[in-house]
């Protein structure tokens, strides 16, 4: 059988992994310094995916420490990246827990995600997990829900952690009872051990990872405000509701959020050659202009100019088709960082906006991956190229990283083939 | 004061929308009247949306005008003794192990407004589910949302369910959700697909429409 790039590849890393360790990085730090690297770098994969082709489930994912290493490390063996976002064991979202403890710098970012063991302990009702509420076969599910009241704002405005340590927690953690109670210290207690323990995991599995070859770089957390409005206090639909039935108070919560979501950002302090922090946009696309331009970019912008000015590089996935709002990403400073789109609806002419000035990602849509021919993939990633390549500062990653599990494996290997093959400068 | 209505609720005026629909009814005008500017302004949003005027956020606020006009007129229509035709019946739900519901929501709000009968299975909802549903039901259409990764897998293993019950002939399947295209579409084996809620309902209309002409 002839080897394909994907398998010389995988041996380089067999043979030397240091080597490619020292490429990979080079490589993703000059395309987020909007250079022209050796080669377009592309980004891991997983989901679903991930756990059908090891073999395990997501309750093993979320939940059986022993078993997610042996899977995690045979993935990334088989189908290596430049750079892939590993969440191990599985995490969601659960910027909330770090925003009620803003004040807490040495822990705030440590608790920015939720992860099962932790949602057992505090059983709140804004995730689902396998094995729990759902199947074990089920991917975690991050749900949200309504747990603020629209004449609620007056209160929150006041004091965002302390209205949402003292009122939201309680309503949305059965787990942790009233605050003060000692079944409320009890369970922070029991919080802090577990993440004690996950830390320990994670570090031994990311120092395993990098041995093996694989890049890895310091990332802090930040959230847009109206995500946190909507993520967690009012539902989705209910913020968008609120823009336009209380616009005086939306604006208000979202003003007084942005300090708070600064002090969870930086209290990672950052570090060279490069710290990247985390935002996740969610409610963007949703948004006419008119209500993105008041409710969610001037606060979104405020906190990554400053995390900016600190020395931070932003990395900011974009759900969905972001595209009426692209141009106002120019309005940052020239290399601020990069914005992973995940379905414009076209993202060449994206790139042609933002070209040499911010770092794009992107471009492989999930369902070509998922239910296109290896040879459809070979050719859509060819034509790409050809019309981003030229310029540096790309990298290619499909929407999301996650893929169904009944994706073929010759899928995934057509994907990362095509980035050898095509990616090089 | 019924096109005054409809501009209303294109200007997602909410307030002024309700009370010009409470002063209708009051005055005394046919219900069916004003449920048939609720499907006006229903197909009128829809246009706005694929023209890109309008966004997930609008339809949200405008779902909200037109349940609202809704739930002022239904009980007048009762109390007349008169009964809307519907359009078409739509047989929806979140496809196994996904929990969002929000795109569905706002389709089954603009599938009602346009006219639709719906049955909303929820969320997470099996294939033989799915296939009980459509022999309870017997609806026009089935429509399958979902917004993870996986339900692209769900999907595909719904739709085969369907075949497998005899049933593929019986009704329409239209996938939705912000990661179906049609790639997906043709590996699912759906009629249609739709990554937004207006786009879907444009797609149900006309399936409804060649069904009646067919």
């Amino acid at each position: 059988m002839t080897k394909e790039p994907i398998d010389l590849w995988i041996e380089r890393h067999e043979k030397d992994p240091e080597a490619e360790l020292k490429e990979k990085t080079e490589r993703f730090l000059r395309a987020a310094q909007l250079k022209v690297p050796d080669r377009v770098p592309v980004a891991g994969v997983g989901g679903d995916f991930l756990c059908r082709y090891t073999g395990i489930t997501w309750y093993d994912m979320s939940y059986n420490l022993e078993k997610i290493p042996g899977a995690v490390l045979k993935f990334v063996h088989d189908f290596p990246s430049d750079w892939s976002i590993i969440f191990a064991p599985m995490l969601l979202e659960g910027f909330v827990f770090a925003l009620a403890f803003a004040d807490y710098p040495d822990f705030s970012n440590t608790i920015r995600f939720l992860c099962g063991p932790v949602h057992d302990i505090l059983k709140d009702k804004w995730s689902q997990w396998p094995g729990r509420e759902i199947k074990e076969d089920m991917h975690p599910q991050f749900r949200g829900g309504e747990f603020m009241k629209p004449e609620e704002y007056g209160k929150f405005i006041e004091d965002p952690v302390e209205f949402i340590h003292d009122t939201i927690l309680p309503r949305a953690c059965p787990g942790l009872g009233e605050p003060g109670s000692s079944r409320w210290n009890a369970a922070w207690i029991r919080v802090g051990m577990t993440m004690q323990k996950i830390g320990a995991f994670q570090t031994q599995l990311f120092g395993e990872l990098i041995k093996r070859g694989n890049a890895a770089f310091p990332i802090t957390n930040a959230y847009t405000p109206a995500d946190v409005i909507g993520d967690f206090l009012r539902y989705p639909t209910g913020a968008m509701l609120d823009m336009r039935r209380t616009p005086r108070d939306f604006k208000a919560a979202c003003d007084a959020l942005v300090e708070h979501i600064l002090k969870v950002a930086t209290a990672v302090p950052p570090a060279p050659p490069a710290t990247f922090f985390f935002i996740p946009l969610h409610l963007n696309e949703m948004l006419p202009p008119k209500l993105y331009g008041e409710f969610y970019w001037p606060q979104l912008k405020k906190i990554i100019e400053v995390l900016v000015s600190k020395g931070y590089k932003g990395f900011v996935f974009f759900e969905g088709d972001h595209s009426p709002h692209v141009d106002t990403i120019l309005e940052l400073p020239k290399g601020w960082g990069i914005a992973w789109f995940e379905r414009p609806r076209d993202f060449v002419a994206v790139w042609e906006k933002l070209k040499g000035h911010t770092t794009v990602m992107g471009g492989v849509p999930v369902s070509l991956i998922a239910s296109g021919t290896p040879k459809q993939i070979d050719e859509y990633i060819k034509n790409l190229m050809v019309k981003i390549k030229p310029e540096g500062g790309f990298v290619l990653s499909p929407g999301v990283n996650e893929l169904p599990a009944d994706t073929p494996v010759a899928n995934v290997r057509a994907y990362i083939n095509a980035a050898l093959k095509y990616g090089a400068y | 004061m019924l096109d005054e209505l409809l501009r209303a609720v294109l200007d997602l005026s909410e307030g002024k929308a309700l009370e010009l629909t409470k002063k209708l009814v009051e005055s005394g005008e046919d219900p069916l009247k004003i449920l048939d500017c609720v499907r006006a302004a229903a197909d009128e949003i829809g246009k706005k949306f694929e023209k890109g005027e309008y966004f997930v956020a609008d339809l949200v606020m405008a779902g909200e005008i037109l349940k609202g006009i809704s739930e002022i007129v239904t009980p007048k229509l009762r109390e007349a003794g008169k009964k809307r035709k519907a359009v078409g019946k739509l047989l929806i739900g979140t496809v196994e192990g996904d929990i969002h519901d929000i795109g569905k929501n706002i389709v089954i709000t603009m599938a009602e407004a346009s006219g639709f009968e719906v049955v909303d299975l929820g969320v997470d909802v099996p294939p033989e589910k799915f296939v009980e549903a459509i022999k309870q039901h017997n609806p026009d259409i089935v429509g399958l949302s979902g917004l993870l990764t996986l339900a692209i897998d769900s999907m595909k293993k719904t739709v085969d369910a369907i075949k497998a019950a005899g049933l593929r002939d019986k009704v329409k399947i239209i996938i939705g959700g912000g990661r179906v295209d049609e790639y997906v579409k043709e590996y699912t084996g759906a009629d249609a697909w739709a990554s937004d809620a207006a786009t879907g309902i444009r797609i149900m209309i006309k399936l409804m429409e060649e069904k009646r002409g067919g």
